[in-house]
């Protein structure tokens, strides 16, 4: 099996590290994966794109035009890349900051407020983190218990709290994946 | 009465320069440091492109060609390797002032630790007499056959004081080789350059004021009085900087 | 054998230290900052050394100067900042040093775009700088077979005493994939007196570097190099043959692009087309693969390349001679290549797939 997941939105937004993490983690499940990045010239608030291909098997192009999963973290990303996400793929937005209405009916949508929810837990920053999470509820990519493990590893010369921060922000978005499974 | 002798860094041969060139002297004062301070088989010359080129055929020991201007590239990357050798570009000032300016500054910014010997004839030899960044003003070269006007070409770039306003630099000073004071002068000036290099101190900068006879389109004899009127009066010989004197 | 998750230009970084690289000097230019930047804490942890030359300019002379003294040496950058290295490219083929040169590719002409492409083909096998020399050109398409070619650069560089360039694009620079490292090489120095200052062989006599020979020694530096690149370099191509057997339809294609090829052959092999694909390694010298196809199977060759024109068609058309048609597509200017785009292509070309 083979699934790609593409991770849009503006530099800062973490994405990414969203997918760096999503990729480690499969790795350290022993499967294949790709990165890919993409980055506009500016050093900070410009478009960020990268590209993650888990797979069971060789992973030959990493490159590809349609991707089955597409993660948006703001308008602009959403007009840029909502054709690219395939029919019968999923769409998880963070609808803290896309108030549009999706038009698309043929892909699954799950919104997720993930800066509400990262903000409600104290750092807007794990925003990254609850939609990993909403990611992994919706979907099984990866194990939780993998991504946890992942994410100590990050963590592990940081101060307690952040772990803790980010292990409460995975489990929510856990939460609102399931709920759309 | 020291025996004079040829230094053994030197081929036994007639150097490739003009009768009356300073280039033939000023390569004979390194060579003689050299010997003096029992260097030759630990020195490494960086011969750039230019007249300064013709020592690749003449010179003894070891010895590597440039690209026209990168000798304190080319130095750097030897002397970060071997740390241990002696190692010195000898260039010119076409090479050194014009298109190798960045390369010269750069390297002289970052405090490499090799030294620098520049000739300044204040022309471009090899190619035929055309402007210098050194040429003065006033001076007829082949492209400026009026003299140089600053209006168009600006002025004469003055090295020594460029670089001692550098922070790394540990040595900087100006030479002329038209008397025999300023060549008894040169040569100590070398030689310290040389000295403070082998024991780490940092960059070293010799800038030796040279003439052209062929060029400037006089005998040998004249240039040595043109550069008293002309040279020396606009590129002040002199200590410019001296990290142990500042102590 | 090692395995990590590494970024492109991280892991060829790794893999010429491991090679033995212990000089590095380079520009900053995007996309290949992450070589530069892992260089500068890396080497000094094996004694080498790394330096941020003030330009390109000096820092491929710096690895000129590096290379004179038996060191293994090494500069990156992409393609305007390998414009500007041709000078002093071209005086490491004259002066017969050994080095290395990492091109990550980019969008061009002129400056052209910070993102990925193909684009400096012609200049990496046809000239890399004035005065008519070859340089060997490696073009990995995954990490591994860079961290592989990038590992054994210098062995080349020195054999054959001259410049050796890896030519990647931009998306091999950024990627990010498994990569199994080789062990740390046990440098030897042997064979090094020709070309080093150093005196490490026990060299007492004096020793001349030279870019600038006499005439008659030039030509017959050019008359031996001539030799090498015709007669011994042949021997040295590398090329992937993927499902010829029986192809009527050739995809000849390098680095990224032949990955993005390769997906979409074997979506079409399941659908009944019957193709292939020639996956140059090395770019110079050029494999024959293409020469020796069964041209009474073969209807038609398709080269794809992230770069409009393409530019290795020359190449395939002195191998086809006519004997089929040569098709390409492309993409451009940092557009990237993909799967869709690419099947499309040799599906409408190859009437098949539908």
């Amino acid at each position: 099996m083979k699934k790609s997941f593409v991770f849009s939105g503006s530099g800062g937004q973490g994405i990414m590290s969203a997918g760096i993490m999503l990729a480690h983690t499969a790795i350290d499940m022993n499967k294949h994966s790709t990165y890919l990045p993409e980055y506009g010239p500016e050093q900070r608030g410009g478009s960020a794109k990268c590209t993650v291909i888990i797979s069971d098997g060789e992973i030959i192009s990493p490159l590809t035009k349609k991707c089955d999963n597409l993660i948006v973290m703001n308008e602009q990303a959403y007009a840029k890349f909502g054709d690219s996400v395939k029919e019968g793929g999923l769409l998880v937005l963070n609808s803290s900051r896309i108030k549009e209405e999706i038009t698309r009916e043929d892909v699954k949508v799950l919104a997720v407020p993930v800066d509400d929810i990262a903000l409600e837990l104290g750092n807007v920053k794990a925003a990254n983190i609850v939609l990993i999470g909403a990611l992994i509820g919706a979907t099984d990519v990866v194990s939780k218990d993998a991504f946890v493990a992942s994410l100590e590893e990050k963590f592990k010369t940081k101060k307690p709290e952040i772990l803790e921060l980010n292990l409460k922000a995975l489990e929510k978005g856990i939460e609102f994946g399931k709920a759309a499974k | 009465m020291p025996e004079y002798k040829r230094p053994s860094s030197l081929m036994p041969m007639a150097t490739g320069y003009c009768p009356g060139c300073m280039h033939a002297l000023a390569t004979r004062l390194v060579a003689d440091v050299i010997d003096e301070l029992n260097q030759a088989d630990n020195a490494i010359n960086v011969v750039s492109v230019g007249c300064s080129a013709l020592n690749l055929y003449s010179w003894h020991g070891d010895v590597i060609g440039a690209a026209h201007g990168r000798a304190p590239a080319v130095a750097t990357g030897i002397k970060r390797c071997l740390p241990e050798r002696l190692v010195f570009t000898y260039q010119g000032d076409g090479d050194l002032a014009a298109i190798g300016l960045a390369e010269i500054m750069s390297a002289a910014n970052r405090g490499e630790n090799f030294t620098v010997v520049f000739a300044n004839n204040q022309t471009y030899g090899m190619t035929g007499g055309q402007m210098a960044p050194t040429t003065l003003i006033g001076q007829k070269t082949t492209t400026t056959r009026f003299g140089r006007d600053p209006q168009t070409t600006g002025y004469p770039l003055k090295m020594c004081e460029l670089i001692s306003v550098l922070e790394a630099p540990v040595f900087v000073a100006r030479y002329a080789l038209n008397s025999p004071k300023g060549v008894s002068d040169a040569k100590k000036g070398i030689k310290k350059a040389f000295e403070m290099q082998l024991a780490g101190k940092g960059f070293t900068f010799v800038e030796l004021l040279t003439n052209c006879p062929t060029n400037w389109g006089m005998s040998p004899l004249d240039t040595l009085e043109y550069m008293n009127t002309n040279t020396i009066p606009y590129f002040q010989p002199g200590v410019y900087k001296d990290a142990e004197a500042a102590k | 054998m090692e395995k990590r998750f590494m970024k492109g230009c991280e892991a060829i970084a790794e893999a010429a230290v491991r090679g033995g690289c212990r000089f590095f000097a380079g520009y900053p230019i995007t996309p290949q900052n992450e070589i530069p930047e892992y260089l500068s804490w890396r080497l000094p942890e094996v004694g080498g050394a790394f330096v941020q030359g003030e330009s390109e300019v000096a820092s491929i002379n710096m690895v000129y100067g590096a290379a004179a003294t038996g060191k293994r040496a090494l500069t990156s950058s992409s393609g305007p900042g390998i414009s500007l290295k041709a000078e002093g490219i071209s005086y490491l083929a004259s002066a017969q040093l050994p080095a290395v040169i990492v091109n990550i590719s980019r969008g061009g002409p002129g400056l052209g775009s910070i993102q990925p492409a193909q684009s400096d083909y012609l200049q990496a096998t046809k000239a890399l700088g004035h005065g008519g020399f070859r340089a060997m050109v490696f073009a990995p398409a995954t990490l591994q077979e860079a961290v592989d070619l990038t590992y054994n650069a210098w062995e080349y560089a020195e054999r054959d005493r001259g410049p050796v360039l890896i030519l990647m694009d931009g998306c091999l620079g950024a990627i990010m994939e498994e990569v199994e490292l080789p062990p740390m090489k046990e440098l030897k120095i042997e064979n090094t007196e020709d070309w080093d200052l150093s005196r490490a062989n026990g060299r007492t006599d004096a020793h001349m570097i030279t870019p600038i020979l006499p005439e008659p020694a030039l030509e017959m530096l050019n008359r031996a190099k001539g030799m090498v690149y015709n007669m011994m370099w042949p021997m040295d191509a590398k090329a992937e043959e993927y499902m010829l057997d029986d192809a009527e339809y050739v995809v000849v294609a390098y680095g990224i692009a032949a990955r993005v090829a390769k997906e979409a052959i074997n979506e079409l092999r399941a659908k009944g087309v019957k193709i292939g694909m020639i996956r140059p390694i090395t770019l110079y010298p050029f494999p024959k693969s293409i020469e020796n196809l069964d041209y009474s199977k073969v209807k038609g060759i398709i080269d794809i390349e992230m770069t409009i024109p393409a530019q290795m068609r020359d190449d395939i058309e002195l191998q086809v001679k006519g004997r089929c048609p040569v098709h390409e597509y492309g993409r451009s200017g940092g557009m990237l290549l993909d799967d869709e785009g690419v099947y499309n292509a040799i599906a409408e070309i190859t009437g098949g797939g539908n």
